[in-house]
């Protein structure tokens, strides 16, 4: 079975810092990481993989995202590839998942295409669909617990209040809900050969044969804004039914809570 | 494997320009859900949303219901704000499956071209609307707590959350049609039920095609295993100190924490008690914790034991005692006896 | 000259990091009050290759030589220095030992479970009436057909009660004393004659176990001798030096865990109305702290860029476990002074740090010794040799 699994690098969010009053961002700390979503997303296929099984990690992103590449060698993936191109800078999802897909369909496919289901940093969720739909693939979204099953995979996902239990004819694109797969850490001798032995080829828009075209985004941002300051010391007095109401509008205006 | 659509990409012009694409698409759509019977408060969220911009616009309101012997639940959507429903019904539609509800949206979308497609950002939605999005080769505004409009250029602008909810992003699609935005359940307000809205539900035929529904759906009530979100990890944490002044008081802080989703942690005066164990402990000698939201309950709030969640993101307190020290630490300070507190916090959330 | 690390070791750091941080920081105070090995933590590291990183990979180490090993000690010893030494003592001299001076047979045999974690190391040379005179030793070993016979008890032998495999010295010739009369044996420690004797009741690493290991007519196959036959001496010269450069780096992590508990705490330490950290007294010994981690931090990873790099180190690797122990003990002292009476408690973990820090001065060569050391490689250059 070939595995195939999109990876997205993002800036550590524990090294940020935001000052909602002054309505900055401050980056204490620059530090890049693999986003949770994407290492989920390789711990579950580790966990499927068998010794005939191939786990191939993919990435768009800048230069530097060959260090998450050889983070996911480490882990255990067997090959990895960048793809890395000045006229990808602008991309937006869309374009993202078309790069994905023109490098899966360069690898001649996939049995299962595993990603996060959405990442820490922009939270859009949308490449795993996308990229089931370029390739005609099947789609399971937002799964919690994943196995090979006898036609295809068996997959817990999150439905209505709980969990439904799919199955899933091959090929298919499942994300997986971060929370749900705990990672584990690279094997020493595999962080050192992942830098000392490996390889991660990089492949451009004219090595997927993506015109420019192909590659305008179709989304604009248009602002950033900030959600609202949360007071200290807001006093609540009364009778427990009416403070408790007050609270929990308060917390829902601080989006606390749902 | 059929990869012809890069075809379309390899040459210089892929597919129309999208400036010409633009015109000829009207009208504001929301694809309704259906949860247990019923139309979905998200669904409802949606049409008064869609209601709002079509009014600011001046054009017609589609709800849009895919289903088995649906026409009914189809019905009721004018009384939310509909002009017109359309109402797909075929059995391969009875249930949810990517494909086919793609096949079928997709099919509705290019005949009558509506100018925004809106969604709830359900289980359902949240898997439907990214691949609806790749088949028109239009952009999609995923997860968005508020919409609004920019009308010199007639563009939907769709606010979401970044970086964990630090930040927000406004985003529009400029030209490809339909503008595609999912929306957050509980982020827009809830429309009244207009009994005097009323209209016939217009039943369509849509194409199927080769669309498959290759999803078994084999247990809808599952049950899954998760792994236990660890203290230092938690988002919500509730807390007990000894203001709760026995092990009934403390079972509400255990409530408290189910109810928020959270985790149950305490001081070391708690830990003395006997209602939390060593590694439950926050403060000084304890974890040291930054949690998106932190209860205290019946804390004073020494320095010991402040130390351990001064990087919360937001702080409750309840404490009878205004002027303890953990009132001046607290983004809401509630003044009052956290056993009294509590019960009316939780008949509060479940409303 | 580039000063950073090879991205490989930045991804080793963080891995090693997270390690320490997640699985053994929680657990430190109970290690230390419990007075155990924590062996399922061992395990775990097993598992993640942490047991052989400096080893090469064809002995089933991870190849990170002594940089990696000594990121690994400093992230260890930024949490626990029980799980520290445990780890230490199996690498940094057991393992080491058979790394620097065994055959391929010995390493095959030998070196091979070490890395992989499946057997654990111990050194056995200070005894009694040896420690700093560690020519000092009445261990002896009598050759009998293929074997040697040793009989002795060897004292303070860190994870002398839990090893597998010990490296022991023991005098072949007493005629000859430390230089031609002492040699290196390999020894599996489930061979009859082998036992162990007292556990020390230690006021620090107390989650590592000190043993005093008897040797009873205790068979050891000729196979065994490590190094050469009567070079004993120099065998365990060669490791205690390499063996220093990372005892530093465990020091290092100390006294930077020690730093920013005391950065932590004087940031919510509030004091006549302002958190004193405001206080220029406060400043003054943050600053202090700051300044002497950064020149150990430098010290140590130098010294080992030239262990890997096959140069010169033994002056180097002593000023690392000289300087760095020293260096932890004034961090540890002042984060005390810092957190006050909280520093004085148990229930936190600086008192633990303080009672940690000391055995540093005094294990793996006193610092006395380690100035001795010192000074004879910097007067060689000049013509001046000192008996060490």
């Amino acid at each position: 079975m070939r595995i195939i699994v999109p990876i997205k690098q993002i800036l550590d969010p524990s090294g940020l810092s935001f000052r909602r009053d002054k309505e900055r961002m401050f980056i204490n700390r620059e530090e890049w990481i693999i986003d949770p979503g994407s290492k989920a997303a390789i711990e579950a296929a580790l966990r499927l993989k068998g010794e005939e099984d191939e786990i191939l990690a993919l990435s768009v992103g800048q230069p530097r995202a060959d260090d998450a590449l050889r983070e996911a060698l480490a882990m255990g993936c067997d090959t990895a590839y960048l793809l890395s191109d000045e006229a990808f800078a602008a991309a937006d999802v869309s374009v993202t998942a078309r790069v994905l897909a023109a490098a899966v369909g360069r690898l001649g496919g996939a049995d299962l295409i595993v990603a996060g289901r959405e990442s820490g940093d922009t939270g859009a969720g949308q490449i795993g669909p996308r990229l089931a739909e370029a390739m005609g693939y099947a789609q399971v979204t937002d799964v919690v617990a994943l196995a090979i099953g006898e036609d295809g995979i068996e997959a817990t996902r999150r439905w209505g209040e709980g969990y439904a239990m799919v199955e899933a004819p091959l090929p298919v694109v499942v994300t997986v809900a971060p929370e749900a797969f705990e990672t584990r850490l690279p094997h020493g001798a595999r962080i050192m050969s992942a830098y000392r032995e490996w390889d991660v080829p990089v492949w451009t828009a004219a090595d997927l044969e993506l015109a420019d075209a192909a590659l305008s985004p179709l989304l604009a941002k248009r602002a950033e804004s900030f959600p609202p300051e949360l007071e200290v010391g807001e006093r609540f007095r009364g009778d427990p039914e009416t403070v408790a109401e007050d609270v929990v509008a308060a917390l829902k205006r601080q989006k606390a809570i749902a | 494997m059929d990869f012809s659509f890069l075809d379309d990409w390899t040459e210089e012009e892929a597919g129309p320009k999208l400036a010409e694409v633009g015109e000829g698409y009207r009208n504001i759509w929301v694809a309704a859900e259906i949860i247990n019977g019923a139309l979905s408060s998200a669904t409802l969220e949606a049409m008064g949303q869609a209601r709002d911009l079509a009014d600011q616009i001046g054009v017609y309101v589609y709800g849009v219901l895919l289903g088995d012997g649906v026409e009914a639940l189809g019905q009721k959507l004018f009384a939310y704000g509909a002009d017109i429903v359309l109402v797909a019904e075929a059995p391969a539609l009875g249930e949810y499956q990517p494909e086919t509800y793609t096949q079928a949206l997709a099919c509705l979308v290019e005949q009558y071209r509506p100018e925004i497609l809106l969604l709830p950002a359900t289980h359902l939605g949240n898997d439907l609307a990214p691949r609806l999005a790749q088949r028109l080769n239009t952009g999609l505004i995923s997860h968005c707590i508020s919409l609004s409009l920019d009308m010199s250029e007639r563009l939907l602008l769709g606010t979401f959350p970044v970086l964990g909810g630090e930040m927000y992003h406004t985003v529009a699609c400029p030209e490809a049609r339909p503008q595609i935005a999912t929306l957050e359940p509980g982020a827009f307000r809830l429309p009244y039920e207009d009994t005097h809205r009323s209209g016939d539900v217009e039943l369509v035929e849509v194409n199927l095609g080769e669309a498959r529904g290759w999803l078994t759906w084999v247990d809808l009530d599952a049950e899954a295993d998760l792994p236990t979100v660890p203290l230092s990890k938690a988002k919500v944490v509730v807390s007990a100190g000894r203001g709760l002044q026995d092990a009934a008081g403390f079972a509400l802080v255990e409530q408290l924490a189910e109810a928020l989703g959270g985790v149950v942690a305490g001081s070391r005066g708690a830990y003395d008690e006997g209602w939390i164990s060593e590694e439950q402990i926050v403060g000084v000698g304890g974890k040291e914790i930054a949690p998106d939201l932190y209860v205290a309950c019946g804390v004073s709030g020494d320095v010991y034991h402040t130390f351990g969640f001064q990087n919360a993101k937001l702080v409750v307190a309840i404490n009878p005692d205004e002027d303890a020290p953990i009132m001046k630490v607290a983004n809401v300070a509630v003044v009052g006896d956290a056993k009294l507190v509590i019960p009316a916090l939780l008949e509060a959330l479940a409303a | 000259m580039d000063f950073s690390f090879p991205k490989e070791y930045q991804l080793f750091r963080r891995m090693a990091r997270d390690f320490a941080q997640n699985e053994i920081k929680p657990r430190a105070k109970a290690i230390d009050r419990d007075h155990t090995v924590p062996h399922d933590i061992i395990k775990k590291a097993a598992k993640l290759g942490l047991l052989g990183v400096p080893f090469p990979q064809k002995y089933g180490g991870m190849g990170a030589g002594e940089t990696g090993y000594c990121i690994l000690a400093e992230e260890l010893g930024r949490v626990c220095s029980s799980t520290a030494t445990v780890i230490g003592a199996h690498i940094g001299i057991a393992a080491m030992s058979i790394h620097l001076d065994g055959t391929e047979e010995q390493k095959q045999k030998y070196l091979v479970p070490l890395a992989q974690g499946t057997a654990i190391g111990a050194f056995g040379l200070t005894e009694a009436q040896a420690g700093s005179d560690a020519a000092a030793i009445k261990t002896t070993a009598v050759r009998d057909g293929d074997h040697y016979v040793l009989n002795g008890t060897k004292q303070f032998i860190t994870n002398g009660d839990i090893a597998d495999i010990m490296t022991v010295m023991a005098l072949t010739d007493p005629s000859l004393g430390a230089y031609g009369g002492i040699t290196a044996f390999i020894v599996e420690t489930d061979t009859p004659g082998f036992s162990i004797g007292t556990l020390e009741n230690k006021m620090g690493i107390r989650g590592s176990s000190t043993a005093e290991t008897v040797f009873e007519d205790v068979r050891v196959p000729k196979e065994n001798v490590l190094g050469g036959f009567g070079a004993g001496f120099l065998t365990f010269m060669k490791t205690l030096d390499v063996g220093r450069a990372s005892l530093g780096a465990a020091c290092l992590g100390g006294a930077q865990a020690a730093m920013e508990a005391s950065i932590q705490w004087a940031r919510a330490r509030e004091q006549f109305g302002v958190p004193i950290a405001t206080k220029q007294s406060v400043h003054f010994m943050i600053a202090d702290m700051a300044v002497e981690i950064e020149a150990l931090r430098s010290l140590i990873y130098r010294t080992a860029w030239m262990i890997d790099t096959g140069q010169p180190h033994i002056l180097e690797a002593s000023a690392c476990k000289l300087f760095g122990s020293e260096v932890a003990h004034r961090c540890i002292d002042k984060a005390m002074q810092i957190h006050g009476a909280l520093g004085y408690s148990r229930d936190y973990e600086i008192e633990r740090g303080w009672r940690d820090q000391r055995i540093t001065e005094i294990y793996e060569g006193t610092n006395e010794i380690q100035r001795i050391v010192v000074a004879a490689n910097i007067f060689r250059p000049y013509g001046l040799r000192i008996p060490t």
